[in-house]
């Protein structure tokens, strides 16, 4: 038994209640044992062991339903240590990793071998990992999908490899239907979506080629029409477009089980930030913003952030994926799909919310990175609950700061959000009752 | 040389950010240089290098005279059998080049925005001569040169750019330039060819109908039909191609009689023009090559200046 530790003084945050008030928290062996405005101010019997929050946030921790990691296979990109050091900093105190590594996580020894790395005392928060949908992501037979979840995958997707088969979605929605299994596809239709950007007329004048939000409508109503044909519940992931979210809206009133991701980034930009040079020269073809689904038009932007107020989008998600600067400093077409984000996920939302314009409110920005992927995924963490993990991140929410890459603590810098300013920012982050982050320690070793 | 309009970029990378007095101060300077049969040799003791990561005979020839008609000392550099092949990446390249201290790099790259992503590396000035499917700057300069040694202006004129838009370097960066000028430019092609938004190039139509975009046009300008980016799904075949969009007699008839016929080159004959077209009175292709010489050396020589003037100054 450890001694009682409670953190008082804070503005707890529980999107999954609605709690919005000053009250305290306390742990004991890792678990939430109390929580609420009583505990506001330390009295002696309470604990043991007590911390002054000095009226900053304390939310669940975040949890991140889609990063990558380069381990196993590119360690130079991003390791399990590096990602979860990232992580934590952006107050992310789960995630769950995509299966498109070297080897591909697509047997149950892989599955098996994951969990147990990300039980290293090197790694600082939770990973969950995603298994592969099919043998070696090539989308031409289902993987072991019961051995795999028995051994520990989370969810089935086939990360950035979308399925071309109509008849293997079909019965590997079936089976894994039969199975429990969760599955995630990310909406889009290959055959006409082989550009670097959004296909819009700034591509055509940039001289690009396009990714037209077609191919994600095209790809998601195949998804959405065999997943209400098997029955079988579905991750929608990243959506980008408001007619997505119509599609999806259409199909649950038809019954059919969909929950809806969106990433961070896609809130925050738009496609003209890839740059044409016009206002910086330095600004253009910048390929931190060359990402997959790609960043579209202001009106879309609008629409997702519509999305995560309205409750269409379920979950936001970080989109995490390292690329070191050998794949990005090439010219747009031939550079690298893909940003760093684990470390902005928090930062992202909070800059959202602190914007007027938006009248976005913090509660439901945090719901879709706490409770939201919690219940997609069926964890008992995400909320400020007795008896759950004491995975907590405390934020200042209106704290200014400027994200600069070579302060990124991934392995790889690659965020379009490096130069810009930003609300809000992670102080500490606990997990399973231990503090794994602190902004002030951190930045006196640096 | 006494210039009264001082150009104020440090490189030439499109015609997009230049605006008509850039574009004017170096079609006069070009416009100039025709006229001069013994030009000063305003860039003595400087060196060029040719960078050309995609083939190309005439282009870099033309810069390759144009540099020494003016006294540089010129480099080709041959990317094929370089350290380009051996995995070296463009920036390293140009690391490279740079270290070398070059006073003018003329870049041609496969990829959009390739040349702009290289000119940030160096100290030199850099002329892009073509960047993927994005600009083509030196290429539109030398046909507005043409065509205001024929025609007396560019303003007011109806100008046709036809064939395959979407892949055209030519295209976008003529679309600029003339609109720039005051021209009217209409842009014709297949629809598999026409790629959305032309409008902010500066086009004030687009046809899928070559007769009605070429009806009444001062100037047609063919592109090339680029073959080898078809892959059989823009277009069913070349006589069907050819048929609609080539350049003949017939389909020139709705242009005014007096219309001048351009083309890039090289060309495809009996694809996007008719050979017979190529000979006429009204052709002024090869005129287009001739240009091309004086306007990379008002280019070449205007960039020169600048970099003088930055390194006086620092």
């Amino acid at each position: 038994m450890t001694k009682p530790h409670l953190l008082h003084n804070a503005r707890l945050i529980d999107p999954a209640t609605g709690l919005d008030e000053i009250g305290g928290l306390i742990i004991e062996d890792g678990l939430i044992t109390d929580v609420g405005p009583h505990l506001a101010k330390p009295s002696g019997e309470t604990a043991s062991e007590t911390t002054d929050l000095e009226g900053f946030v304390l939310a669940p921790g975040l949890i991140d339903l889609r990063m990558k990691s380069g381990e196993p296979g590119s360690e130079h990109r991003e390791t399990l240590k590096s990602a979860s050091r990232a992580a934590v900093a952006g107050g992310v105190t789960s995630m769950v990793m995509m299966p498109d590594t070297d080897p591909v996580i697509d047997t149950p020894a892989l599955i098996d071998y994951l969990s147990r790395a990300a039980e290293s005392d090197t790694v600082l928060n939770r990973i969950y990992p995603a298994g592969a949908l099919t043998v070696g992501l090539r989308g031409d037979a289902m993987s072991e999908l019961a051995l795999m979840k028995g051994a520990g995958a989370i969810l089935f997707t086939n990360a950035d490899h979308p399925l071309t088969s109509v008849n293997l979605v079909r019965r590997a929605l079936q089976y894994a239907k039969g199975v429990g299994a969760r599955v995630m596809l990310r909406p889009d239709e290959p055959e006409i979506a082989s550009g670097s950007m959004n296909a819009s007329a700034f591509a055509a004048r940039l001289g690009l080629r396009g990714l037209p939000v077609q191919a994600e409508w095209l790809g998601l109503q195949r998804d959405l029409t065999i997943a209400e044909m098997t029955g079988c519940p579905v991750i929608v992931d990243q959506v980008t477009t408001q007619r997505s979210l119509d599609l999806i809206a259409d199909a649950k009133s038809r019954g059919t089980k969909v929950s809806t991701t969106a990433a961070a980034h896609s809130l925050f930009f738009n496609e003209l930030d890839i740059g044409d040079g016009s206002r910086d020269s330095g600004k253009a073809y910048l390929t931190y913003c060359k990402v997959n689904p790609p960043f579209r038009d202001e009106s879309e932007r609008l629409a997702m952030i519509a999305g995560l107020k309205s409750g269409m989008i379920d979950c936001v998600v970080s989109a995490h994926d390292p690329q070191p600067p050998e794949t990005k400093r090439l010219p747009f077409d031939e550079a690298s799909f893909g940003a760093a984000g684990l470390e902005t996920l928090l930062s992202a939302l909070t800059t959202l919310v602190a914007d007027p314009y938006y009248e976005l409110d913090l509660l439901t920005a945090l719901k879709a990175v706490t409770c939201g992927p919690a219940d997609i995924l069926g964890l008992e963490q995400g909320r400020l609950k007795v008896g759950t993990p004491a995975d907590l991140v405390v934020f200042d929410p209106e704290k200014p700061w400027k994200c600069k890459r070579e302060h990124l603590r991934s392995r790889s810098g690659n965020s379009p959000f490096d130069g810009r300013l930003l609300t809000g920012q992670t102080l500490r982050t606990m997990v399973a009752g231990n503090w794994v982050f602190d902004l002030k320690s951190e930045s006196q070793e640096t | 040389m006494t210039y009264e309009y001082a150009f104020p970029h440090r490189h030439l990378l499109g015609i997009e950010g230049l605006n008509r007095l850039d574009i004017e101060c170096l079609l006069n300077r070009a416009d100039a240089l025709v006229d001069d049969p013994s030009p000063e040799k305003s860039l003595s003791g400087k060196t060029l290098i040719n960078l050309f990561f995609e083939n190309s005979t005439r282009t870099q020839g033309s810069f390759e005279i144009s540099a020494k008609r003016l006294g540089a000392d010129v480099v080709n550099m041959a990317v094929q059998s370089s350290s380009v092949k051996k995995g070296e990446t463009l920036i390293d390249t140009a690391m490279t080049l740079n270290a070398m201290a070059p006073d003018l790099l003329v870049i041609r790259h496969g990829a959009s925005g390739g040349v702009r992503l290289l000119s940030r590396k160096v100290d030199c000035a850099v002329v892009n001569a073509g960047d993927g499917t994005h600009e083509h700057p030196t290429q539109a300069l030398l046909d507005a040169l043409t065509i205001r040694r024929r025609k007396g202006q560019l303003e007011g004129l109806k100008i046709a750019i036809c064939g395959d838009i979407l892949h055209s370097r030519v295209a976008r960066s003529n679309a600029m330039l003339l609109h720039q000028m005051g021209a009217e430019v209409r842009l014709v092609g297949p629809p598999t060819l026409l790629p959305p938004g032309t409008e902010t190039w500066g086009a004030s139509s687009v046809h899928t109908d070559m007769c009605e975009g070429i009806s009444g046009c001062d100037i047609v300008m063919m592109l090339r039909l680029q073959l080898e980016r078809m892959n059989g799904l823009y277009l069913p075949s070349k006589r069907e191609f050819f048929q609609l969009y080539g350049l003949d007699e017939a389909k020139l008839k709705y242009a005014k009689p007096d219309a001048l016929i351009m083309h890039p080159g090289p060309m495809n004959r009996g694809v996007e023009i008719d050979s017979s077209i190529t000979e006429s009175a009204n052709s002024v292709i090869t005129e287009q090559v001739s240009m091309g010489v004086f306007v990379r050396m008002a280019v070449l020589e205007t960039l020169a200046l600048n970099l003088d003037k930055e390194r006086a100054a620092a």
